[in-house]
């Protein structure tokens, strides 16, 4: 991937290439933050962009959130920094919120309210490959709206083109309960990326893509053979990772232990309370991708 | 379906306790038990039902030497947890300030240990789960789903009704509360409640100072003394391990490894003193696990709950018995 560095005259996005002034905060089309392109000019090394997708409320934002936040701590022997405080942001929210026993707030579909990280990972004793990740919390919406209608959130279409990896998030428990839903959702996605990247010679597509089946504590079989599952419940998708994508793999997750609702009889919303906290395979989709690279 | 979803490197997935599952099982052989009766409970760990077995006329004092030895196993295998004070939140918040209960616990006895796979083992082996006294009547149409891996009667993590031999001393998990309390009352024991158990961790003993702990260990976390998440061991230890980690009575792993089922009611309210319920009615767990990532979720004051039939892989429990009688 090619990063367009800062240039004497402004500073150019690294997500849409559009110039801005140089002391500009956030790019003036997507609203990614040109700090992203500081940085990298600083580590004078190309970011790689991982791109988490995700239908709306499948859990991009607590899984982005506890992600960066085990990162930090040297989880799985990798060691993780932040590049620029903002990159903490995310993980500031999502742990705040889950430590209270609350969800954090859905992801605005407004681009200038995602919170986008940049973190410099490595493996501990292996220095030699440090890898620069950008990663934005994307919001469900938005994705949904630009599988509808392209262009409409041409961020979105940036974003994928320029990503090294990609992380699809898929609802393990409406998928498990027969909501067809998902299945739909994630094959729209990969029709998607396979029309931005398919070629004359129509090659399967080597964008690696974890496929990421969240809150899974609802469904344990997903954790014991997450192919199977898909294979299972999500027909569509599997059999659209079969025929278009060289590199998949498959995933479990879940970071909820229990889960708890209130709402009373004339309430029309019911509140959904994380009542505590097992993380289980938030780490190894990463850990893929971040070895395809 | 021929599928060429070859990725360049496979992922592996953590183990849901102790090994890995592509490390391959190894079943736990079968244990040569006595022909007699009471010898055989005795190692099988019934420990309650010894305490109150009757003389027998044909032979008393067999009678008596079993009691003397089921109370010495209870000696080694319970600690005495004294009376005191257990102050429960009713607020799902948790926040300082927040409403609780109190409630004054006598002593009792509690397991030094979380019931290990190998303890389990001697349930399934005489046939716990066909004991239908065992189980309320309202679960029985249930008792078919409550199979392992190969659809033998069993934890959901063992296969053919075998436990792994190398995790024998690791605490059984993937048993639903139904589960938990049929093997404690077929031991002649009972789960205890919530406030016993908070009781135990923080040892908030009658005294001029009516303090209590944070953890059995005292007020501050050390990851020496207990397998949270944070501890970086991502599986179950057995259940001796993290001695440093014990109460003052003995009592080991009260915090971190597994959570334990209770047999309380998981009760509380949120800021606008609504019920919070489940899927169906929780019971409290307790104690954090090997899983749990945020360390104030492993205190000794926190509680959560979990639909009875759940069988996670990182709730297990131990047993509790009153000095003086039943539960």
């Amino acid at each position: 991937m090619a990063v367009t560095f800062a240039t004497t005259s402004g500073t150019t996005c690294l997500i849409c290439d559009t110039p801005n002034p140089s002391e500009a905060q956030s790019c003036k089309e997507c609203s990614a933050p040109l700090a992203i392109v500081r940085d990298a000019l600083a580590q004078d090394r190309d970011p790689n962009l991982v791109s988490i997708m995700g239908d709306s409320n499948v859990g991009k934002t607590v899984y982005l959130g506890f992600l960066l936040d085990m990162l930090s701590q040297r989880a799985h022997n990798f060691e993780a920094v932040p590049k620029g405080a903002y990159s903490v942001d995310l993980a500031q929210i999502v742990i705040s919120h889950m430590a209270h026993r609350m969800f954090p707030p859905k992801t605005a579909i407004e681009m200038d309210e995602w919170c986008w990280a940049y973190y410099q990972v490595c493996r501990r004793g292996r220095a030699s490959k440090i890898i620069d990740l950008v990663m934005p919390d994307i919001a469900g919406e938005a994705v949904a709206a630009e599988l509808e209608s392209p262009a409409t959130f041409r961020i979105i279409q940036n974003l994928l083109g320029r990503s090294s990896g990609t992380l699809l998030l898929v609802d393990a428990a409406l998928a498990a309960n027969g909501s067809a839903q998902p299945d739909f959702f994630a094959l729209k996605m990969l029709s998607y990326i396979d029309s931005m990247f398919t070629t004359k010679k129509r090659r399967k597509i080597e964008l690696p893509v974890a496929v990421v089946f969240t809150k899974a504590d609802y469904c344990p079989t997903c954790f014991d053979d997450p192919r199977s599952f898909a294979q299972a419940n999500l027909n569509r998708l599997w059999n659209m990772c079969d025929s278009r994508f060289a590199c998949v793999e498959f995933f479990a997750c879940s970071v909820i232990g229990s889960l708890g609702y209130c709402g009373g009889e004339n309430d029309d919303v019911v509140t959904s309370i994380p009542l505590h906290t097992a993380l289980n395979g938030v780490l190894e989709p990463f850990e893929w991708i971040v070895d395809q690279l | 379906m021929a599928l060429n979803l070859f990725s360049r490197k496979r992922a592996t997935r953590p183990a849901a306790s102790g090994m890995g599952r592509g490390a391959g099982y190894v079943p736990a052989g079968e244990t040569a038990l006595p022909d007699d009766p009471l010898k055989r409970a005795l190692q099988q760990g019934r420990l309650g039902l010894l305490l109150h077995v009757p003389d027998d006329a044909a032979d008393p004092r067999q009678s008596e030497a079993m009691r003397r030895r089921a109370a010495q196993q209870f000696d080694e295998r319970f600690g005495m947890v004294p009376e005191g004070l257990a102050s429960i939140t009713t607020s799902v918040q948790d926040q300082p300030g927040a409403p609780e209960v109190d409630h004054e616990i006598e002593a009792f006895l509690l397991a030094r240990h979380a019931v290990t796979n190998e303890d389990y083992q001697f349930f399934v082996d005489d046939g716990g789960y066909d004991q239908l006294e065992l189980w309320p009547e309202d679960i029985w149409p249930h008792l078919v789903g409550f199979k392992d891996h190969s659809g033998a009667a069993g934890p959901r993590f063992w296969r053919k009704g075998r436990h792994d031999k190398r995790l024998a001393r690791h605490p059984v998990v993937g048993v639903n509360y139904y589960e938990a309390a049929a093997y404690s009352e077929w031991a002649g024991l009972c789960l205890p409640t919530s406030p016993q158990w908070q009781m135990a961790a923080s040892w908030r003993v009658r005294s001029e100072a009516a303090a209590d702990r944070r953890y059995p260990w005292g007020d501050a976390l050390d990851l020496e003394r207990c397998n949270i998440w944070a501890a970086g061991h991502a599986r179950t230890l057995p259940v001796n391990a993290c001695p440093s980690g014990a109460a003052p009575n003995g009592v080991l792993q009260l915090i971190g490894n597994v959570w334990e089922w209770t047999r309380s009611d998981f009760d509380c309210v949120d800021d606008q003193g609504r019920r919070v319920i489940g899927e169906m009615p929780m019971k409290c767990i307790r104690g954090g696990a090997f899983d749990t990532y945020f360390p104030w979720q492993a205190v000794s004051a926190f509680q959560s709950g979990l639909t009875l039939l759940t069988r996670a892989h990182n709730v297990g429990f131990r047993c509790a018995s009153n000095i003086v009688d039943e539960c």
